[in-house]
């Protein structure tokens, strides 16, 4: 009888695989056996030929839905005759790892766990091969529960026969657990003056107890799958305002779970590919366009006409939102800047100016998963963090590297990447680094993702800026270090996405990152591809008044603007200008975010921001509104004069804006709605310069500044009508959360094998 | 003296310097053991243990609110030596003067330097003066040595830091830095802010008695930041600031949020930076309030486990990472 040893790759562990191949098996009459070898999994398969290319073709094509196996090899091999199929066990040795993601609760635990004659009847930590947390709690590999933050819970006859038994859904859910041996809720307070009257610490019925204190408009941290959240009623202003006060977060919108699809419907408006990715398995917040008959609380995100939105995940979300029958705020529990909260203890301690009581569960998360967050631009779905559900990314390298690197990213929106052979993996959202808690996180990661995929980085990849986070550690670390520059790895990272398209335009839009001439960079336009990045294109430069501070300040980037024209900005405080004049602490920068700040100032939308971009989102906000109550729609204004310095780069000069910016003649929402049109047919017009002197047809939008829909899809819709093909970033997150790949695919390309 | 400016002639070796330096510096700093005609001088006996220092010092504009670079470079080295528990007995002075300085503008200078000295129980032992050519040096460098004699009765130093200590500090930071910036930059703007350019030795003293004292620092440049990772480093543990508790007065902190500044980081040229026991903080600390120059002493910080960094606390609890200063910070976040 023919036989054939068939070896699987990619996310084939932890994801029920074995049990899928051992059923399989027993439809087609195959007799074998299936194992796990790190990483892989290795079938013995013993059929006619006819049956074993039926099987072979099934394995791919009838995997569990959250399984994503990889053919590798599937070569003859003599029969040993053998009677029946078994599941062996696993064998550790090579290192071709996968970690898999944390999955939402599916369908069938679902209905086990509002099912009353269920034993697992509103059990919140039910989960099977095809659901559950993965990655957040598994402390090593191979994906085994001894390995996992479960191994503390012993299984009961009842959980142990059914993670044995091959024909089980639970058949190795290493998190299997059930009301009788697995992790509890529990309910407490804080000594922290409790504030409204609550019902009384460790009660029987903890999950009963938080949604008691939601009713009253209190707001309970809540421990889910990658981290803690704060919730409370999302259509109480006066919670939500209660919340902000106490987080400190005036004005950064917060993010809404809702019951299901319908109760979201009534508040937002849905295309189908927004409600395919709301309830795909890694069940991301995505921003919607607010309805204007939504009734939530005008607090969740004031002046912005979306909010983020998300469904529940786990069990203990689903039952939350079931009893509560209405959406709940649900933001991370951190502090601004910081990683999400993970340890019982430490979101006591540090959260306890925040929520009023706690409903803790005692399955230890061994590391932080934020929320994902995506949003549609341009007709996809564009990832603006990785976390939950998503992280760790794995993506395959367009070659292979010399060395295996970790590559330290960003310093606002940290991410890692570590990279060895031809793959990439991508951490979950870390945090801003001047953070001390997300100095630790990133430590810690560092060591926990090589220590997981078992390979040791020789060298690691930085951005060129001295003053990031991380950059003290990193030279403590004794490995080799090679810097890359900001923009170089925002134009990179997009080029990892398509590595068939050899030659570029693109434009790298965002706050601010150290460019080669030691100014601040933002504005900037590239040509080639990675390692061999020409810049072309920048803005006219101007001085950044109190440094670091603008960039909290937009008022300060409006001022430096009106300054560089001769122009007065009577808004500023003489000692500002006095100080700009003589350059003190006014360092020079090109950077598109800070244009958009300056806009946003100018037009009175947002002088002081309490939240990274707030100036920005203001400002596209202001103009989609306005542009929705246009028919038709507005023709596009004329492009911004463009100088030719004298190395040949084209400078962009922004200072006929200023005064469209403040007349106030025209509304506010067209005066924004310009600014962003405008850049569009800027964008245009340098496209088209270099595509005449190039040739070069591909034109790439990547940096946090094209996060902004509106001026995305302006210039994406502009620029295909002139025959360009136009990229943005649809895996890895544009802003700089991608600048860690970026700096990966940027050192494949420079560094020869 | 018929000159009002420094001329190169000064500094040959002739008359002119010979007039100088009797009309001006010995008028200020002569006492009995300053011999203007001799190479080297003979030092009394020191009681216990000899302790000795040296600095150079420069500052723009040579004279700005609370003091002048001459007053700074006597409590620069009798700061030194205080803070080691040492009080200083005798000076040297090395003067290097632009030509062209206005010579009321050096006798002014000078006689805050003979001044400051006389307070802090110094004497100038022996000096020298040097012309460099217009253009060469900014208005005048003095290079200062001091000698003094141990007075701490407990040796201090970084080695006796352990986790759980208390970090005080004297008095509000960030004065002299704004108070010389503002001043340098001709802003026009001087309100009430002056340099806390100032002897720290009767504060000094007050601690050396005190029990649970491990080490003192005053935070001149790079200023309470500096100081804390000097610490964090040596002692490979974290010190942690508390935000709320660390004395910024509001004109600094003002100014210092209009231009972008962070007053952790500025020079302070009066204030301690001290390390204590925490059951010594307290006591401690009232001392210093009863004190000229310490009523706005505060405790501002601990000394916690972890690898050498320093970090400030919100008043919410965020902690914020304080890197080592950079040659020229640049912004990242914006």
């Amino acid at each position: 009888m023919p036989a054939s040893r068939i070896i699987l790759s990619g996310q084939v562990q932890g994801v029920g695989f074995r049990p899928f191949v051992f059923r399989l098996a027993h439809q087609h009459g195959v007799t074998g056996w299936v194992k796990n070898v790190t990483g892989k999994v290795e079938i013995h398969a013993e059929a006619e030929q006819d049956v074993l290319d039926a099987f072979c073709h099934a394995l791919i094509t009838d995997a569990p839905a959250i399984a994503r196996p990889v053919l590798q090899s599937n070569s003859p091999v003599a029969a040993e005759q053998l009677s029946g199929f078994h599941i062996l066990p696993s064998t550790t040795g090579t290192p071709d790892i996968h970690v898999p993601p944390d999955y939402f609760v599916c369908a069938d635990c679902q209905t086990e766990l509002l099912n009353p004659r269920d034993r697992r009847y509103r059990y919140p930590f039910i989960n099977c091969t095809q659901c559950g947390p993965r990655y957040t709690l598994m402390t090593a590999l191979p994906y085994d529960r001894d390995n996992t933050s479960m191994r503390a819970f012993s299984l009961c006859p009842v959980c142990q026969a059914e993670y044995e038994n091959p024909l089980d859904r639970r058949f190795h859910a290493e998190p299997v657990a059930c009301p009788q041996c697995g992790p509890s809720l529990s309910f407490t307070h804080t000594a922290a003056s409790p504030r409204t009257h609550l019902p009384p610490p460790n009660v029987e019925q903890p999950l009963d107890a938080a949604i008691a204190v939601l009713r009253q408009g209190g707001v309970v941290a809540v421990k889910g799958i990658g981290g803690y959240h704060l919730l409370c009623d999302a259509h109480n202003d006066a919670a939500v305002t209660h919340l902000r006060q106490r987080k400190q977060r005036p004005d950064k919108p917060l993010a809404v779970m809702f019951p299901d699809l319908d109760s979201l419907r009534d508040s937002a408006e849905l295309s189908d590919l927004e409600e395919a990715t709301l309830t795909s398995p890694a069940r991301p917040i995505v921003l919607l366009t607010r309805k204007r008959t939504c009734t939530l609380s005008t607090m969740l995100a004031p002046g912005l006409n979306e909010i983020g939105c998300f469904l529940p995940y786990s069990p203990l979300h689903v039952m939350l939102l079931a009893d509560f029958a209405g959406p709940l705020v649900a933001t991370s529990g951190n502090l601004s800047g910081e990683p999400v909260l993970i340890d019982n203890m430490e979101a006591e301690a540090r959260l306890a100016p925040v929520a009023d009581v706690f409903l803790h569960h005692n399955r230890p998360i061994v590391r932080p998963a934020d929320d994902s967050v995506v949003r549609r631009i341009a007709g996809r779905m564009r990832p603006l963090r990785l976390g939950r559900g998503i992280a760790p990314l794995e993506v395959t390298l367009p070659r292979a590297l010399p060395e295996p690197v970790l590559a330290l990213g960003s310093h606002m929106k940290n991410t890692l990447c570590l990279a060895w052979d031809d793959r990439a993996v991508i951490s979950p959202h870390i945090g801003e680094l001047s953070a001390a808690r997300s100095q630790e996180t990133l430590m810690r990661l560092a060591e926990d993702l090589q220590q997981l995929y078992q390979v040791r980085a020789t060298r690691l990849l930085t951005d060129a800026h001295p003053g990031y986070g991380y950059q003290h550690w990193a030279r403590s670390t004794g490995l080799l270090i090679t810097p890359v520059w900001h923009h170089a790895a925002h134009a990179s990272a997009l080029v990892g996405e398509h590595p068939d398209i050899t030659d570029w335009i693109i434009f790298t839009w965002d706050g601010v990152g150290l460019g080669q001439d030691h100014s601040l960079w933002g504005g900037e336009t590239f040509v080639g591809g990675p390692g061999r990045w020409q810049h072309q294109a920048g803005l006219r430069p101007f001085h950044l008044p109190g440094g670091e501070r603008a960039g909290r300040e937009p008022w300060r980037s409006a001022a430096a603007l009106l300054w560089e024209c001769g122009l007065s900005a009577p808004f500023a405080p003489a000692l500002v200008h006095a100080a700009w004049q003589k350059k003190l602490n006014c360092p020079e920068t090109t950077a598109m975010g800070r244009l958009f700040d300056a806009a946003a100032a100018l037009t009175g939308l947002c002088q002081i921001a309490s939240f990274e971009g707030q100036g920005p989102m203001y400002l596209e906000s202001a103009a989609t509104n306005w542009l929705g109550s246009q028919t038709p729609p507005p023709c596009m204004p004329e492009p911004l004069n463009i100088h030719k310095t004298n190395i040949n780069q084209a400078k962009v000069d922004w200072a006929s804006l200023l005064p469209m910016l403040m007349d106030t003649s025209l509304p506010v929402g067209e005066r924004a709605w310009r600014m962003h049109a405008t850049l569009a047919s800027t964008v245009c017009i340098l496209a088209s310069t270099l595509r005449d002197e190039t040739g070069i047809q591909h034109v790439g939008l990547t940096g946090g500044v094209f996060q902004n829909r509106l001026l995305s899809e302006l210039i994406h819709t502009q620029l295909h009508a002139l025959d360009f093909k136009v990229h943005l970033p649809q895996q890895v997150p544009m802003n700089d959360a991608g600048v860690s790949y970026g700096q990966v695919i940027q050192y494949l390309y420079t560094s020869h094998a | 003296m018929h000159e009002t400016r420094i001329l190169l002639a000064h500094g040959n070796g002739g008359r002119h310097m010979r007039e100088l330096i009797s009309t001006l510096f010995a008028r200020h700093l002569g006492n009995p053991l300053l011999d203007t005609n001799a190479d080297a001088v003979c030092l009394p006996g020191l009681n216990g243990t000899t302790v000795v220092t040296t600095d150079g010092f420069t500052v723009q504009p040579l004279e700005f609110p609370g003091g002048n670079l001459g007053s700074l470079a006597v409590h620069g080295v009798v700061n030194d030596l205080a803070v080691c528990g040492a009080e200083a007995r005798f000076l040297t002075l090395s003067a290097i003067i632009e030509e062209g300085l206005e010579i009321h503008v050096l006798d002014r200078l000078i006689a805050s330097f003979a001044a400051a000295a006389k307070e802090a129980g110094a004497v100038v032992a022996a000096g020298d003066t040097k012309v460099v050519r217009h253009g060469e040096g900014g208005g005048l460098y003095l290079s200062v040595a001091a000698i003094g004699e141990m007075k701490a009765e407990r040796p201090l130093g970084l080695a006796y830091i352990k986790s759980g200590d208390v970090v005080l500090v004297s008095g509000p930071v960030g004065d002299h830095g704004i108070s010389v910036m503002l001043a340098r930059e001709q802003f026009g703007l001087s309100g009430d802010l002056r340099s806390d350019s100032a002897s720290v030795l009767p504060l000094a003293k007050a601690a050396w008695q005190h029990p649970g004292l491990k080490f003192m620092r005053d935070p001149t440049r790079g200023g309470l930041a500096t100081v804390s990772h000097e610490v964090a480093q040596a002692c490979g543990l974290t010190v942690v600031l508390e935000q709320a508790r660390v004395p910024v007065r509001d004109t600094v902190q003002s100014v210092c949020e209009m231009l972008g500044y962070d007053p952790y980081y500025l020079a302070c040229e009066g204030r301690i930076v001290a390390v204590i026991s925490p059951d010594a903080a307290d006591s401690l600390l009232a001392l210093w309030r009863t004190l000229p120059g310490g009523e706005e002493a505060a405790r501002i910080g601990r000394l916690e486990d972890g690898a050498g960094k320093v970090i400030l606390e919100t008043p919410l609890g965020g902690q914020r990472v304080l890197e080592e200063l950079e040659d020229d910070p640049l912004p990242r976040i914006c």
